[in-house]
C-alpha cells in the first residue's frame, strides 16, 4: 500500500462523494482536487470549474493567485455569476465548503465567534453558503483539523442551515448537510434524527480519539468500518495535479505556512505556463 | 459623448453619506485607484454595498471614510481575514448588515426591475435572517410557501474597474464578471477605471466581451494598475507580496500611517513609484 498524508486521505474521501454531470466548484485547493480526482476516475462527466464562478471543463491546479488565468490558458467556458446561482437554485452544483464551525445538527458558521453583535472573533460573513444550504441535494464539508472547537455542540452562528425546526417548517431536504469529511474519519446525518453519525474511521483512528476530539457526546459504535485507503492511481493523479502542494496550506500555520506560500507564489506561473502555455489576445 | 475623466473628478461626484456600490470580487479586480482616491478625500459617512469584498473595504473602513456596510463577506482568502473590518466589526464602530452573495443580487436586481423586493429561499432557517433587520419574510400568494423577501438596494454610484474602455463608457471585462453589470444597471450613476482606454471602433471589435455599456456610465477613467494590489486578468494576477504588506500595517497603528502616507496619499504615479517601477511590477505580476 502506497505511502500517503492527511491531505491527500481527505481529498480522496471527499472525491468519493462527487457524481453525475454537475458544476463543481474549486474554492479551495481541497475542494479543487477533490473534483479533478473524481472527475479522472469515476466521475468523468462532472463539469469543474477553475474559478469560484466561472472556468467550465478547466483542469484545476491549486493556485493562490492564478485561477482566472487557468480559464483563459485553457479556453476554459466562461460563466456568469448568474450561471452558478442558476446552477444552485436547480441543484446542478456541488461545493465542498471548510466552515470555521460545524455542529451536530450540521449547521455551519464562517460568520463570527461569539455573539453576531459583539464578536470575540469577527470572521468573514456567510458569503453564498445561505444559497447551497437552501438549495442543494448534497451538503458537502470537511474540515483539515477535526476538534471541540471546530466540531461543535452547538455553532456560534448559522450561515448554512443544519438539520432543525425551521429547516423543517420551511425548506424541506434540499440543502441538508450530508457528508462531513476530517482528518479523524467520513460523518453523515440520519434525516430521520437529524443527528451527526460516523460512516467510516481513518486507519488507526480510534473510537475515543474522535469522541476526545468531538465538542458533543458522538455515539461511535465499535464496529465502524476503516476509511479505504488511497490507490496508487488517486496519489499520482492527486502530485500531478498539484506540483507545487498548494493543498498542503490547508494545514500549516505561522512560519511554516509563511514560508511555503512565499514559495508558491513565486514558482506559480511558471508551472501554469509549463502546463498550459499563455493564451495571446 | 466624451466621459473621459480623472479619480478626483470621480470623487466630487460622491456626496457624504453616498450609497457605493463596489465592483470586483474579493482580490480580484476591485477598483483601487478610485477606492484610493476616495480614500484620500474628505468624504464622510459612506453606506458600502459589496457583494465578496476585500481590500477596498477594509482600505475604506480603516481610513474612516464608511459609517455603513452591507456586505456577504469580506476578507482576503487564503491570506487571512481583513484587520479593519474586524476590527470595526469587534467594536462596533461602523453599522454592519450581513447579508448573502445571491441576495445582494437579488437586492441590486430588484432596483433594476423597479420593484420592491425579490423572493427567495436563500437565507430562510439562517441566522443571517435573524441578525439582518432588513430582511422580512412573506407568504407566496399562489402556494403558500413561506419565502425571504429581499429588499431593493439602491447605490447612488457603482465603481468598477474594467480591462478596457472607451471614451464613451463602454467597458470590456476579460475575466470573471463578478456583479459588476448589476451594479452598473442598479446605480443612479457609475463611475469606471480602465487598464486602458481605446477608441470605439477598436473596443467594438471584443464582442461579448463588452460587458458595461456607455448607457449606463457617467464616467471613465484610464487607470494603467487600477485594480492593483488585487488582480485583473487576463492583465496581471493579485500582488500577494503586497497583500502582506498590507495586512502587516494594517495591524499596527503607527504602521497604518507610514502605509497610508507611502501608498494612499499619494498621487497614482507617486503609488506606482512607491511600488518599484512599473518594469519591476510587470516582472512580479504579469502572467
Amino acid at each position: 500500500m502506497p505511502e500517503y498524508s492527511i491531505d491527500e486521505l481527505i481529498i480522496v474521501c471527499m472525491a468519493r462523494e462527487l457524481r453525475g454531470e454537475v458544476l463543481v466548484s474549486s474554492v479551495t485547493s481541497l475542494g479543487a482536487l477533490a473534483a479533478h480526482l473524481a472527475k479522472s476516475t469515476h466521475a468523468p462527466d462532472l463539469a469543474v470549474l477553475s474559478t469560484p464562478e466561472s472556468g467550465m471543463d478547466a483542469v484545476p491546479m491549486p493556485t493562490l493567485s492564478l485561477g482566472q488565468f487557468l480559464t483563459d490558458n485553457q479556453r476554459a467556458i466562461p460563466l456568469t455569476m448568474e450561471d452558478i446561482f442558476d446552477a444552485i437554485f436547480t441543484d446542478r452544483f456541488r461545493i465542498w465548503i471548510n466552515p470555521a464551525q460545524i455542529d451536530q445538527h450540521g449547521n455551519v458558521n464562517i460568520s463570527v465567534i461569539g455573539p453576531w453583535d459583539h464578536p470575540k472573533v469577527a470572521l468573514v460573513g456567510s458569503r453564498g453558503i445561505p444559497e447551497d444550504t437552501s438549495h442543494l441535494s448534497q451538503g458537502l464539508y470537511y474540515l483539515p483539523s477535526h476538534s471541540p472547537r471546530t466540531v461543535v455542540e452547538r455553532v456560534d452562528f448559522i450561515s448554512g442551515v443544519g438539520y432543525t425546526p425551521e429547516r423543517q417548517e420551511w425548506l424541506g431536504p434540499l440543502g441538508a448537510p450530508t457528508c462531513l469529511v476530517t482528518d479523524l474519519g467520513v460523518f453523515g446525518w440520519d434525516p430521520a434524527t437529524g443527528q451527526m453519525v460516523p460512516r467510516t474511521l481513518h486507519p488507526g483512528i480510534s473510537a475515543g480519539t474522535v469522541q476526545e476530539r468531538t465538542g458533543f457526546a458522538l455515539d461511535v459504535p465499535p464496529s465502524l468500518p476503516v476509511t479505504m485507503p488511497p490507490t496508487a492511481e488517486e496519489m499520482a493523479i492527486i502530485h500531478a495535479a498539484d506540483p507545487l502542494e498548494v493543498r498542503k496550506l490547508e494545514f500549516l500555520s505561522g512560519k511554516d505556512a509563511g514560508e511555503k506560500f512565499a514559495a508558491i507564489y513565486e514558482r506559480e506561473r511558471q508551472t501554469l505556463h509549463a502546463a498550459w502555455p499563455r493564451r495571446r489576445h | 459623448m466624451n466621459k473621459v475623466v480623472s479619480c478626483d473628478d470621480v470623487v466630487a461626484e460622491i456626496h457624504d453619506g453616498a450609497t457605493i456600490a463596489i465592483g470586483g470580487s474579493s482580490l480580484s479586480r476591485k477598483p483601487m485607484a478610485l477606492v484610493r482616491a476616495l480614500a484620500r478625500s474628505d468624504r464622510k459617512n459612506l453606506r458600502l454595498i459589496v457583494n465578496v469584498g476585500g481590500p477596498e473595504v477594509d482600505l475604506l473602513i480603516g481610513t474612516g471614510k464608511i459609517s455603513d456596510l452591507v456586505y456577504a463577506f469580506v476578507g482576503f482568502e487564503v491570506m487571512g481575514l481583513a484587520p479593519h473590518f474586524r476590527r470595526a466589526r469587534q467594536q462596533g464602530s461602523v453599522r454592519f448588515q450581513e447579508w448573502t452573495e445571491f441576495t445582494v443580487m437579488a437586492g441590486l436586481d430588484a432596483t433594476i426591475k423597479r420593484v420592491p423586493f425579490l423572493p427567495t429561499h436563500a437565507g430562510l432557517g439562517t441566522d443571517v435572517l435573524r441578525v439582518n433587520p432588513a430582511f422580512r419574510t412573506i407568504q407566496d400568494p399562489f402556494e403558500g410557501q413561506t419565502l425571504l423577501a429581499v429588499p431593493a438596494l439602491r447605490p447612488d454610484v457603482a465603481l468598477i474597474h474594467v480591462n478596457l474602455a472607451d471614451p464613451q463608457g463602454n467597458g470590456v471585462i476579460l475575466g470573471d464578471g463578478h456583479i459588476d453589470s448589476l451594479c452598473a444597471k442598479a446605480a443612479k450613476k457609475t463611475f469606471l477605471s480602465a487598464e486602458q482606454i481605446l477608441l470605439p471602433e477598436r473596443l467594438q471589435t471584443y464582442g461579448h466581451d463588452v460587458r458595461i455599456l456607455r448607457t449606463l456610465v457617467t464616467g471613465v477613467v484610464e487607470a494603467p494598475w487600477g485594480a492593483h494590489f488585487t488582480g485583473c486578468a487576463p492583465d496581471y494576477r493579485a500582488d500577494l507580496t503586497h497583500v502582506q504588506e498590507y495586512l502587516a500595517a494594517a495591524r499596527d497603528g503607527s504602521a497604518w500611517n507610514e502605509y497610508l502616507e507611502r501608498y494612499v496619499y499619494a498621487s497614482d504615479p507617486e503609488y506606482l513609484h512607491a511600488l518599484g517601477s512599473e518594469r519591476t511590477l510587470g516582472e512580479r505580476l504579469r502572467v
